[in-house]
């Protein structure tokens, strides 16, 4: 194998955007969300389920999801739980303040072939960051799209996130709406239970619905036993993964399971194709 | 930059057991050193100036515990202090001077005070962390200064300093250098955490393992790797343990 | 092929010759024993005769540390670091380490071609040089023999006078063009040279093999003897896995991004933040490691990704041999999956 080197155009890959922070919410103790602009107000130009990598100087860089929809124009939004270092300094940030920004990378839910399929959204903690991306482009999209069922679960009633976003799903005529948390508290009036709780009750129109699960790596596999149980082909679910990035595009080795590197293949994965690799779920 | 003397954060040294080599390794700092004074207030260091605070920001802690004044004191300086640093092997891991714990603490008292042991109670040696909440450790006999730079600028900077996690080999193959077991000697790199720079073996020098060893090290594996290069069993578990025994004496293979 | 008869002693004279037309790099003696490519000062000091270098000239293209950025956090500016565009002529590369240089072209622009490694890599000349394997050595087993031409502009091959100089490329033609003191070629034919060490299967047969290996025993076995410190990732010519950290200066407001190599056989590899390592133990980490040079990046290419260079094995200091690995490997899948020897492929090359 040789490549004509001096042909190849080069690509300027590690070169963040310089961007502003315009908004910010707290959702939990942990969660944080961010509204960001781009330079002169660009489009970020991701699908749902893609992600950035954020930049902090002095503090470096992490993969963070996008969580406002392709729809959202002038801005886009992060939802940023404070699990280490660079995610404790982005905590810290103002209005105002200013962070670097590359991608979006990776594979988001390829919504093109979504189109006129019923919807079922699996989301456990913070996996319903990158599913209300898609969530919000199907509601900005309704016609495209039949059925919109959400199941969303948390440990406890405390972390549960998007608040408002929340409510609207509750009160809307157009969406299924289930919710669950592992713990709940005496002020608590729904759900309690671990997420598959909510698959068996379901009535699918099985062929024509798209399963899109995001959550903890222990999750998928219950969910996955129980979307088998209800008969849902595997060729219908979809499904998102973590793993520690340096680059995002396809370089430093870090998120590579098997052949595939999860910045480029993925992170969104289309489940026939993740089954038979070792070490995804 | 000049930051307002009120404003500085309060830095506080303290050493317990210890040779205080990386104490006067800090004022090897030279240059670096008067940066420094522009970020921080310097209100206790022995080796240097002899000004008290009640409080400090960050303390930083030489030498291991060893004796029951040590606990004491300890205790006082972990209350006082908002962030609390242990400086140097036998701070961060009980150093040298724990392989004292290897026997009988009465003979050790006898053979050191001889008559006089009444008048100098003893405990086994042990890391700071045995005794109170550490919130970061500077590896190294004598500490490294990178690292204690990288340290206090991640600090300074409101952030939080992330700890090598890899062997010293990682360091020589980026520097290149010839492996020291090519060069006939036996070392603990494989198994020795990194973050110096590799800087004795940059020298031509075989590591003493001085900055501790990595997480979940194959000590079964590093053993066999030194008894392989001719040095015997018994030998090569003193070589692991010059530095390491606090941590890894109990789970010493037999 | 144009070829010409180079003797010893005109040595630094052609390597002075080529100084004037770029920057030559070429190994050097390191250490007690060992060797480096380095750049050339002094002609004389350069050895032709060598068994392996410590590390590739993977190094200059991929450096081994490296400066992304250098930001500012004053105002959140940055700037790129800078790459030189000087003319590089490599002299006495191996086959095989010229074979990772084209591997890690791939790896490099697939998807994303990276300006960082390009740049360095373009204006480039590569000038080999045959070598005696010796016992860590493999490479024709992964399909190179040592004569290999592939990537170089011209082939120097050892005889009892000096070198026999074959003319690979245009780009070669040039170098060597005003180099006035070359003789005719000797009337030798090029010798087949023999390797020592060898896998046990030719590598067109390994995908077979690699197919059933995950569950393989070896992989508990060699994790026994194995420290976990990376040496074989960061000597390897194809591993190009990589850190980037951000680093301060003392005034706390200008700094440098900077990358290092990284490698997968370390503790904290495919840990993320929060506490989950996706590989923790020294078998999964060998696994992986190998599955990478024969199994992952070949399902896509149909290509080794290991160059058999030895470097993994020979400088290991628990003396874990990645032939030995592979070979058990093809032991293991001959007992479970063929329950007979297998006869050598008659597609292997060996003895070609």
């Amino acid at each position: 194998m040789s490549i004509a080197i001096s042909d190849i155009k080069t690509q300027e890959l590690y070169s963040p955007d310089i961007s502003e922070i315009i908004a910010i919410k707290r959702f939990t103790e942990k969660e944080k969300w961010f509204e960001i602009r781009l330079p002169e107000g660009r489009s970020l130009g991701h699908q749902p389920g893609q992600f950035v990598q954020v930049s902090l100087f002095g503090a470096g860089e992490a993969p963070i999801s996008v969580t406002s929809s392709p729809t959202k124009e002038g801005s886009f939004e992060l939802c940023v739980r404070e699990v280490g270092m660079l995610t404790k300094i982005f905590h810290n940030l103002k209005v105002g303040s200013t962070i670097g920004i590359r991608g979006p990378y990776g594979k988001g839910f390829d919504v093109e072939s979504f189109k006129g399929k019923d919807i079922l959204i699996i989301g456990g903690g913070i996996g319903i960051v990158p599913l209300r991306s898609l969530i919000n482009y199907v509601i900005d999209n309704r016609k495209d799209y039949g059925r919109l069922i959400i199941l969303y679960g948390a440990k406890t009633p405390d972390e549960l996130l998007y608040p408002d976003d929340l409510k609207l799903w509750d009160k809307s005529n157009d969406i299924e709406y289930h919710i669950t948390v592992d713990q709940g508290t005496p002020e608590w009036k729904g759900n309690t239970g671990v997420i598959t709780t909510l698959i068996p009750g379901l009535d699918l129109d099985l062929p024509n619905t798209i399963t899109a699960v995001v959550g903890p790596p222990i999750m998928y596999k219950f969910v996955l036993m129980s979307l088998k149980t209800k008969r849902i082909p595997d060729k219908n679910i979809y499904l998102s993964l973590e793993r520690r990035m340096k680059c995002g595009v396809g370089k430093c080795g870090h998120c590579q399971i098997n052949h595939s590197y999860i910045c480029q293949d993925g992170p969104v994965y289309h489940y026939p194709e993740l089954k038979h690799l070792q070490e995804a779920i | 930059m000049t930051t307002e003397a009120k404003n500085k954060p309060k830095v506080a040294f303290f050493d317990f057991t210890s040779c205080e080599g990386c104490q006067l390794n800090k004022l090897n700092l030279e240059n670096d050193l008067l940066d420094i004074l522009e970020h921080v207030d310097i209100v206790e260091f022995r080796e240097a100036m002899d000004d008290k605070a009640e409080e400090y920001d960050i303390a930083f802690i030489e030498g291991s515990i060893s004796t029951p004044s040590c606990v004491e004191r300890i205790h006082d300086i972990r209350r006082r202090a908002k962030m609390l640093i242990a400086l140097g092997a036998c701070a961060t891991q009980g150093g040298i001077n724990a392989m004292k714990n290897l026997q009988p603490i009465e003979e050790v008292r006898e053979a050191v005070y001889g008559d006089e042991k009444y008048r100098f109670p003893t405990l086994p040696a042990m890391p700071v962390s045995a005794i109170v909440k550490v919130d970061y450790k500077i590896d190294g006999c004598p500490m490294s200064m990178p690292e204690f730079l990288k340290v206090l600028k991640s600090l300074l900077a409101g952030q939080e300093p992330i700890k090598p996690d890899s062997a010293v080999c990682v360091e020589c193959k980026l520097k290149e250098n010839e492996c020291v077991f090519d060069k006939g000697m036996v070392c603990l790199g494989p198994i020795t955490r990194g973050g110096c720079d590799a800087i004795c073996p940059s020298f031509g020098q075989f590591c003493t393992g001085c900055r501790g060893l990595i997480s979940n090290p194959n000590k079964n594996a590093m053993l066999e790797i030194l008894t392989e290069h001719g040095i015997s069993l018994d030998e090569a578990k003193k070589r692991i343990l010059l530095f390491n025994s606090y941590d890894h004496s109990q789970s010493m293979p037999k | 092929m144009k070829k010409y008869q180079l003797n010893k002693k005109q040595l630094p004279s052609f390597i002075d010759h080529l100084k004037k037309q770029g920057t030559v790099f070429a190994p050097h003696k390191k250490g007690d024993a060992s060797y480096s490519f380095a750049k050339v000062v002094e002609s004389d000091s350069v050895i032709l005769e060598y068994n392996r270098t410590l590390n590739s000239i993977k190094k200059y293209f991929l450096p081994p540390r490296e400066l992304l950025l250098s930001y500012s956090r004053k105002d959140n500016s940055y700037k790129k670091g800078t790459i030189g565009k000087e003319k590089k002529i490599f002299l006495g590369v191996h086959s095989y380490d010229m074979k990772a240089v084209l591997k890690l072209d791939y790896n490099f622009t697939e998807g994303n071609p990276e300006e960082n490694y390009l740049l360095r890599r373009r204006n480039s000349s590569f000038i080999g040089v045959s070598f005696i394997p010796d016992e860590f050595h493999f490479s024709q087993s992964v399909g190179m023999p040592v004569h290999d031409t592939d990537g170089f502009d011209i082939y120097l091959e050892k005889n009892d006078d000096g070198y026999t100089v074959k003319i690979i490329t245009e780009k070669g033609e040039k170098l060597i063009k005003e180099f006035n003191g070359l003789c005719d070629a000797l009337d030798i034919s090029s010798n087949h040279i023999q390797f020592q060490n060898k896998l046990k299967y030719n590598y067109n047969r390994l995908p077979e093999v690699f197919e059933q290996s995950w569950n393989a025993e070896v992989w508990e076995e060699v994790a026994k003897r194995c420290v976990g410190c990376g040496t074989c990732n960061l000597v390897c010519p194809t591993c190009y896995c990589f850190d980037v950290e951000d680093n301060m200066d003392l005034s706390l407001q200008n700094g440098t991004r900077d990358r290092s190599w990284d490698g997968c056989m370390l503790n904290d590899f495919a840990a993320v933040a929060g506490g989950e390592n996706f590989r923790k133990s020294l078998a999964d980490r060998q696994r992986h490691r190998i599955f990478r040079k024969f199994r992952y990046i070949t399902y896509i290419t149909g290509e080794p990704w290991c160059v058999g260079c030895g470097r993994c094995t020979a400088y290991c200091t628990a003396g874990i041999s990645i032939v030995d690995i592979v070979n058990q490997l093809c032991d293991e899948y001959e007992q479970k999956y063929l329950n007979r020897p297998v006869e050598q492929s008659g597609l292997n090359l060996e003895g070609l």
